[in-house]
């Protein structure tokens, strides 16, 4: 314990120090720590930090930039920063797609660099890396999982963990469990299984994957499957960041639309554990309990939006409950133990493509709302209503927040035979399209505040970006090229910086010298901010 | 403008087609979602990371190879039958230029039940090979869908009389199908592009404010910027002016009530016959 003191004193100084894995909690993080994705276990994305307070917010200006030294890259153009980075010893750790940065979390100096080169995959984004001890942990676009030493970015070695010429791509920030680091995978351009793994920290050897549909007949789930080949191509991929909760040793995910992805004529049946919540034992890969969010899938609803867990007190009792706003569009609550429903509420129109709720409190799909050649439409967006950018809940507002989107949407199907492949269809159109910031009481489902953005002409805007809330009464998140701090009680806007793109990633926050910095991604910048005036 | 408005046509039929972001907001689609669909799905293909494009003359001659030796195992467009799927197949998806399929092909898969088919020449099955390949193309890039599905996406399945009647108790007030909306019919190529017009109007010109000064001067323009922070607009006289958005009042002509109005009314019906109503309009 000593040594570890010793070792954390020293950590004021700059230089690339190990992670202490005692840093990784559910809900405490220390403050000049950010170890992890979401910052602690939870996904709550809330700290408790509050020397940036709604009295002072006005003095929060840019202390350094730094932008990455990277052009286009195939297939999306201008890098576009979605990881959020981690702060260990006075280093932060982010990534793009094929590049990982470590830089001076006190200036913005590059310390290294890590350039990967791709010989396939999507580039659409990359959430970070993960860390254990003195070691990184990193996806390639195209299905390398490769560790690094966080001294100097030099490559340990790499493992494949999906094959890219299947139209698997991976992009998720690895989560560290005890000595479990968790990867995912994504990919629905063909028909390929969803899975997760877990590998070994020090090797890289598998310990176990978890496929997210049944393997054969007989297995559980595969009665909601018509046959065994609908089931080995039956999407389901595991792209975010999960959240873990170590009292109970569960880990909780979220898992993808099922494949095809808009022609469900081929997989008849509810096709578990395709768009669900899952709570795995880290330690074995096996299924404790799911809740489906949308049944049979065919709208390309990727159900990988952060579970979050939070403890609150529910008619009297206290309850370690997990709450999801999902990019289908109704917002959940669970009891995390056992993954009983408490609340299922639509937040983005009046969730028209179920018929209702089931006995467990999972959405009845509609059949009449499955795409149609001429299409059908539901009144909420056709590509959702949300998506990765993380969200989070305040413990002192007990509100759940999201950036989502209002609108009507269509849903085509396109290829009508017995057996189709891929897409097969397409979601069309987003009529009314309104963005906006939701914040849900988690007894109850309701939208407490709305703050809807009346945007228009060629500068236009949204809300973008992700959520973070703090003791100082404060959330941030990013709001038509601007990132914006918002009052959690009532949704008003109490600051503003303007910035040269939107905010693109998840804001984070943390203590250094003394000092509170905010951290936020927008395109290919990284911003550091802090109170102007504080030493 | 007949240039302009065909432009648009193709421009929605590819939004309805291919899996795109909103233009702004919502922090972007993360990990799906394919980009413009660009001539023959070049862009997506770059996007997917799916490599060289299928060889289509040597896909147009494998494909009577195909039916005539491989279809009655793997199926007519190669998605399997009493034989495997191929478009699916992991050597398939693994081959680039024959290296994979070659040898399958040559030899059979004895232990699959397989024959082989040593008559066929290298050049047989180079074709075969890419007439697979154009199979996974039509299968995952989405790019190439507004091609392969041209006919699907123009049938129209609703009634025009009752669209008519639909048109009549709710559009005429500000529409004529003799006036804006004449031949509306005949300037779509695909009616579901046409459809996805009607509902939502996604090009309806400039917008329109008027600005309140805190001293109750009132300004009329056209928007540059409108967002929670700024204002700006271009008077009709061409100048520019900008506010904090927090110190003006600002009033936005709304071009579309019309349309927002109706739909949380519509039903699907309500939809395709409307659809099928203007389409009749030649």
């Amino acid at each position: 314990m000593k040594t570890l003191a010793t070792l954390l004193l020293a950590a004021g100084a700059l230089g690339a120090q190990g992670l202490d894995m005692n840093a990784l909690t559910l809900f405490k993080q220390p403050k000049d720590v950010w170890p992890t994705y979401n910052g602690d276990y939870s996904g709550r994305r809330f700290s408790e930090l509050d020397q940036i307070r709604q009295d002072n917010v006005d003095l929060l200006k840019i202390e350094w930039m730094y932008r990455v030294p990277v052009g286009p890259q195939r297939g999306v153009g201008g890098p576009s920063i979605k990881s959020t980075p981690l702060l260990v010893g006075g280093v932060l750790y982010f990534t793009i797609p094929d590049h990982i940065f470590a830089i001076n979390a006190r200036t913005g100096e590059h310390i290294w660099q890590y350039d990967f080169e791709d010989k396939g995959g999507h580039l659409v984004g990359q959430r970070g890396v993960g860390m254990y001890r003195d070691w990184l942990y990193f996806e390639t676009p195209d299905g390398w999982f490769i560790s690094l030493n966080a001294k100097d970015g030099k490559e340990r070695w790499r493992k494949k963990i999906a094959d890219e010429k299947l139209q698997y791509f991976t992009t998720m920030a690895p989560l560290v469990v005890k000595n479990h680091i968790i990867v995912g995978v994504g990919g629905d351009a063909m028909d390929v299984q969803g899975y997760l793994e877990s590998r070994d920290p020090e090797t890289g050897e598998l310990q176990w994957r978890w496929y997210t549909t049944p393997q054969k007949k007989g297995d559980p789930g595969s009665e909601t499957w018509p046959n065994e080949e609908s089931m080995k191509h039956g999407g389901g991929m595991t792209w975010m960041p999960g959240t873990y909760d170590p009292d109970l040793n569960l880990i909780y995910w979220g898992t993808g639309n099922a494949n095809p992805v808009f022609a469900g004529q081929a997989r008849k049946g509810s096709n578990l554990y395709t768009a669900c919540i899952v709570a795995l034992n880290p330690d074995t890969g096996k299924l404790a309990w799911y809740f489906q969010v949308s049944p049979h899938d065919t709208h390309d609803w990727d159900n990988v939006e952060t579970p979050v867990l939070f403890d609150a007190t529910i008619d009297g009792r206290p309850r370690k409950l997990l709450a999801q706003g999902t990019r289908a569009g109704w917002f959940f609550v669970l009891d995390r133990t056992d993954g009983k429903n408490l609340v299922s509420k639509p937040f983005s129109g009046t969730g028209n493509w179920a018929l209702g709720v089931d006995a467990k409190g999972q959405p009845i799909p509609n059949p009449a709302k499955e795409p149609k050649v001429d299409g059908s439409m539901i009144d909420m967006p056709a590509m959702g209503a949300t998506n990765w950018p993380p969200p989070s809940y305040d413990p002192q507002t007990e509100l759940f927040y999201l950036n989502g989107q209002l609108a009507y949407g269509m849903a085509y199907l396109y290829d009508t035979s017995d057996k189709p492949e891929g897409y097969g269809g397409g979601g069309g159109g987003n009529f009314d399209n309104r963005s906006a910031l939701l914040a849900m009481d988690v007894r109850t489902g309701a939208v407490r505040w709305k703050h809807e953005i009346a945007a228009g002409g060629p500068g236009g805007g949204g809300m973008s970006g992700g959520i973070l809330t703090t003791a100082g009464k404060l959330l941030f998140t990013g709001d038509s090229g601007h990132l914006a701090a918002f009052d959690p009680a009532n949704g008003k806007i109490l600051w503003d910086q303007r910035l040269p793109g939107a905010v693109s990633n998840g804001p984070s926050t943390w203590l250094l010298d003394g000092k509170q910095y905010l951290i936020v991604g927008a395109g290919d910048t990284l911003y550091a901010l802090t109170l102007a005036g504080k030493k | 403008m007949r240039l302009l408005v065909c432009f648009f046509a193709i421009g929605l039929a590819l939004w309805a087609q291919e899996d795109v972001a909103p233009a702004r907001g919502g922090g972007g689609r993360g990990g799906r979602g394919g980009r413009g669909g660009g001539r023959g799905g070049e862009s997506t293909r770059e996007f997917l990371g799916l490599g060289p494009a299928p060889d289509a003359a040597a896909a147009k001659k494998g494909e009577p190879l195909y039916k005539q030796n491989c279809a009655t195992c793997h199926g007519d467009n190669a998605r399997g039958a009493q034989g495997p799927n191929l478009v699916r197949s992991v050597v398939v998806l693994h081959d680039e230029k024959g290296e994979e399929i070659g040898p399958v092909i040559k030899n059979g898969r004895p232990q699959g039940g397989m024959p082989g088919f040593p008559n066929l020449s290298a050049d047989d099955i180079n074709n075969i090979g890419q007439y697979l390949h154009l199979q996974v193309e039509l299968a995952a890039n989405r790019g190439t869908y507004g091609q392969t599905y041209s006919a699907v996406r123009s049938q129209v399945s609703g009634d025009p009389k009752k669209g008519e009647t639909f048109f009549n108790a709710n559009c005429k007030s500000c529409h004529s199908a003799t006036g804006d909306l004449a031949k509306i019919g005949a300037r779509y190529a695909q009616p579901s592009a046409m459809q996805s017009r009607m509902l939502w109007p996604t090009t309806p010109g400039p917008q329109h404010v008027t600005v309140t000064t805190a001293s109750g001067q009132k300004i009329a323009g056209t928007v540059r910027t409108l967002n929670d922070f700024d204002v700006a607009v271009v008077d009709a006289s061409g100048a520019y002016h900008s506010w904090r958005r927090g110190d003006v009042k600002v009033d936005t002509e709304d071009k579309l009530a019309g349309h927002r109005a109706l739909l949380p009314k519509y039903t699907d019906d309500d939809i395709h016959n409307l659809a099928a109503y203007l389409v009749t309009l030649k």
